[in-house]
């Protein structure tokens, strides 16, 4: 009995053998979810309640990419600071960069924020642009489709589900980003600002013109003296939303707020980064509801 | 290319675009830019201004870290060379790092690092300091094998234990710990030799690596008329909830002394991370390290504790202590730490280490040290990786 059971369980698994994904944000896990169905299994290496930039590089990352057909990152050096030692650790040469299972969904989209010069003198920036792009709900499509596109190359007898699924999801999320838009239309040109660069692309999206950031450079904690700065701009500018992610501290930004009787919105800036933010969706619509509203 | 560039952008404007007018009045601009781009590569082409000959992208990451510091110590620096650990350390070696009372360049630290070609990585780490220059680690990795094994061969540091293996500035305290300077001197294993890692196909992380060296070390081994030392390891590693990190590991040196004895050195090591939040951690990792050196048994261990309580700072305290010695040798030889790291930027961190020391010996007389060091450590060039 347990034999057939072994025996039956080793053939389903290699005829229904899955691709295994692992990704670095849960967005992808989510969008390839979306894309691949059930035809594949994901793992997604990080928490959305912490920071992107900084993912504790746990041994049991090491083990979870260890079998791993393609990792799909975010790319743009979000990862920079954690996850190479971990991918040359796992000794797995199919996700190697450079590699078909390896995935940086950064090369299909327009960054923008490209810093003209590099130096570390302006904080830690990223060369390449804003890595944050995730924030536009356009993007995600763009991502939705590189995504088909890759795991129909890994896995090229069933590319028509992956497209079908690819139209599905772009429709819906077309629709989503439309239904946004007139929603919010009311607050283009709406002034706020922000704790990091981190929601540049719904600014984009929704017209909004971010007047400062808590950071006086990206990576560098809050000063004093840049805060008293930032609260004058505000008070100029007349700016009553000032826009926190879920992981950085709140209490330059509360202090800001009783200053200046702006209001502070948590915006999530990943997908279950929030309560109810565990779809796309949901992630979408409340990051337009925290900006706009 | 320009048809790369085309279709790439016809995907992006098929997918905001909404009307098919909207489209047509796209797709016109698109081609007129394409054309206006091909007429200026043509005339870049025509005036020889094309790099032809160009290998700036193929330049290797470059970083480059620097390391000075201020100690005061309750000892002269002509009496602080060459001190001594009873039973372990008859006279001490270089001191590379804090050496003089007063002010230290301790070092220029040049890693390079680059893709060989689709089989093997290379790296290299050249450590400069005012006593000379010194290649620190290179050597070559593999990224091919199958099975998730991976190969390394050159001049490395052993992945022997915990701490072997992280430079310096990598590490948490100012000083190695002190079972680590007794049993393997102040630069710990480093040595030319292979080191084959197989990472075991199990859903909790498990290494396990074999080292063949030289044998250089001289503090334990030290023998190289021939190559005499094997390394070996297994380390494990799991998550205990959403926020707690285990790694635990065993060891084995097994070499030969210069005398052809035989020596081998045991280590157990065991990190416990607490992930509080993005830039907040506790941090408890411990070793203990047993020697069997031409059957001398001795032991002694680590342990440390270290608070991060946001992205700028980091506290900790290290208990160090050899417990077992040589016959006739004394047993109580330990070493009390604390550290504060104040890092106003990711790149660079200032350390504030304030040590007692009770194992040291100068000019034969037992005598405690008291020290404390400020050191500073910044990071530039590429973008190095944090260690768990």
């Amino acid at each position: 009995m347990k034999k057939t059971i072994l025996i039956f369980v080793l053939l389903t698994s290699s005829i229904f053998a899955k691709l295994n994904v692992a990704t670095t944000y849960t967005y992808l896990s989510s969008i390839t979810q979306r894309i691949g169905g059930n035809l594949v299994q994901v793992t997604c290496l990080s928490s959305p309640k912490l920071d992107p930039h900084f993912i504790t590089p746990k041994p049991s990352l090491i083990a979870k990419l260890r079998k791993k057909d393609l990792i799909i990152i975010n790319g743009a050096q979000l990862e920079i600071g954690w996850l190479p030692p971990l991918l040359r650790s796992a000794n797995n040469p199919k996700i190697q960069n450079g590699n078909k299972g390896f995935l940086d969904v950064s090369a299909a989209i327009t960054l923008i924020d490209k810093p003209k010069t590099v130096s570390r003198s302006q904080g830690d920036v990223h060369p390449d642009g804003n890595p944050h792009f995730i924030l536009d709900i356009h993007n995600s499509i763009i991502v939705g489709k590189l995504i088909s596109l890759k795991l129909a190359q890994l896995d090229p007898s069933h590319s028509q589900i992956y497209t079908q699924n690819y139209k599905k999801f772009q429709k819906q999320m077309q629709h989503l980003a439309h239904t946004l838009k007139t929603k919010y239309k009311s607050c283009q040109g709406k002034k706020v600002i922000q704790y990091h660069e981190l929601f540049n692309y719904a600014f984009k999206q929704y017209g909004i013109q971010n007047i400062g950031n808590i950071e006086p450079l990206p990576g560098i904690s809050p000063s004093s003296k840049h805060t008293l700065a930032l609260i004058n701009q505000m008070k100029n500018n007349k700016v009553t939303t000032l826009l926190q992610d879920v992981y950085h501290e709140k209490k330059t930004a509360r202090f800001i707020a009783q200053q200046t009787g702006a209001h502070i919105a948590l915006v999530p800036h990943d997908v279950g980064a929030m309560r109810g933010t565990h779809t796309l969706e949901t992630f979408y619509t409340s990051i337009g509801k925290a900006i706009c509203q | 290319m320009h048809k790369k560039v085309l279709s790439m952008l016809l995907v992006n404007t098929l997918l905001q675009a909404y009307t098919s007018e909207d489209l047509e009045k796209r797709i016109a601009s698109l081609e007129k830019t394409l054309d206006s781009q091909k007429q200026t590569k043509m005339q870049t082409a025509l005036n020889g201004g094309n790099n032809s000959f160009n290998q700036q992208s193929f330049m290797p990451d470059i970083s480059l870290i620097l390391s000075g510091s201020a100690v005061t110590r309750n000892i002269d620096n002509d009496r602080y060379e060459g001190y001594s650990i009873d039973g372990f350390i008859d006279k001490t070696g270089e001191i590379p790092f804090n050496k003089n009372r007063g002010f230290n360049l301790n070092y220029a630290e040049l890693g390079m690092h680059a893709a060989v070609g689709p089989y093997f990585d290379s790296d290299a780490i050249f450590h400069l300091s005012p006593d000379g220059f010194e290649i620190e680690e290179a050597y070559i990795s593999t990224k091919k094998l199958p099975a998730n094994f991976d190969i390394k061969a050159g001049k490395f540091r052993s992945a022997f234990g915990r701490i072997n293996a992280m430079h310096q500035h990598a590490q948490h305290f100012a000083q190695t710990p002190l079972v680590y300077e007794a049993m393997l001197g102040l630069e710990g294993i480093n040595d030319a030799g292979i080191a084959l890692h197989w990472v075991a196909p199990t859903d909790t992380y498990l290494m396990t690596g074999i080292e063949a060296l030289q044998g250089v070390n001289e503090e334990s081994f030290g023998k190289s008329s021939s190559n005499t030392l094997y390394i070996g390891y297994l380390k494990s590693g799991f998550d205990i909830g959403d926020n707690t990190s285990v790694l635990a590991g065993i060891n084995i040196a097994s070499g030969k002394t210069p005398t052809n004895k035989n020596s081998t050195l045991y280590g157990g090591e065991l990190t416990v991370k607490y992930i509080i939040d993005s830039y907040s951690s506790l941090n408890w990792q411990s070793e203990y390290l047993y020697r069997d050196k031409d059957d001398v048994k001795q032991s002694g261990y680590y342990t440390q504790l270290l608070y991060a309580p946001n992205s700028n700072w980091e506290m900790g305290m290290r208990y160090n202590a050899l417990n077992k010695n040589a016959r006739q040798q004394p047993n109580d030889l330990k070493r009390y730490a604390a550290i504060a790291t104040y890092k106003p930027f990711e790149f660079s961190k200032f350390r504030l280490q304030m040590s007692h020391d009770t194992s040291k010996s100068f000019d034969g007389i037992r005598k405690n040290e008291n020290q404390v060091i400020l050191e500073f450590l910044v990071e530039t060039g590429a973008h190095g990786a944090h260690a768990f």
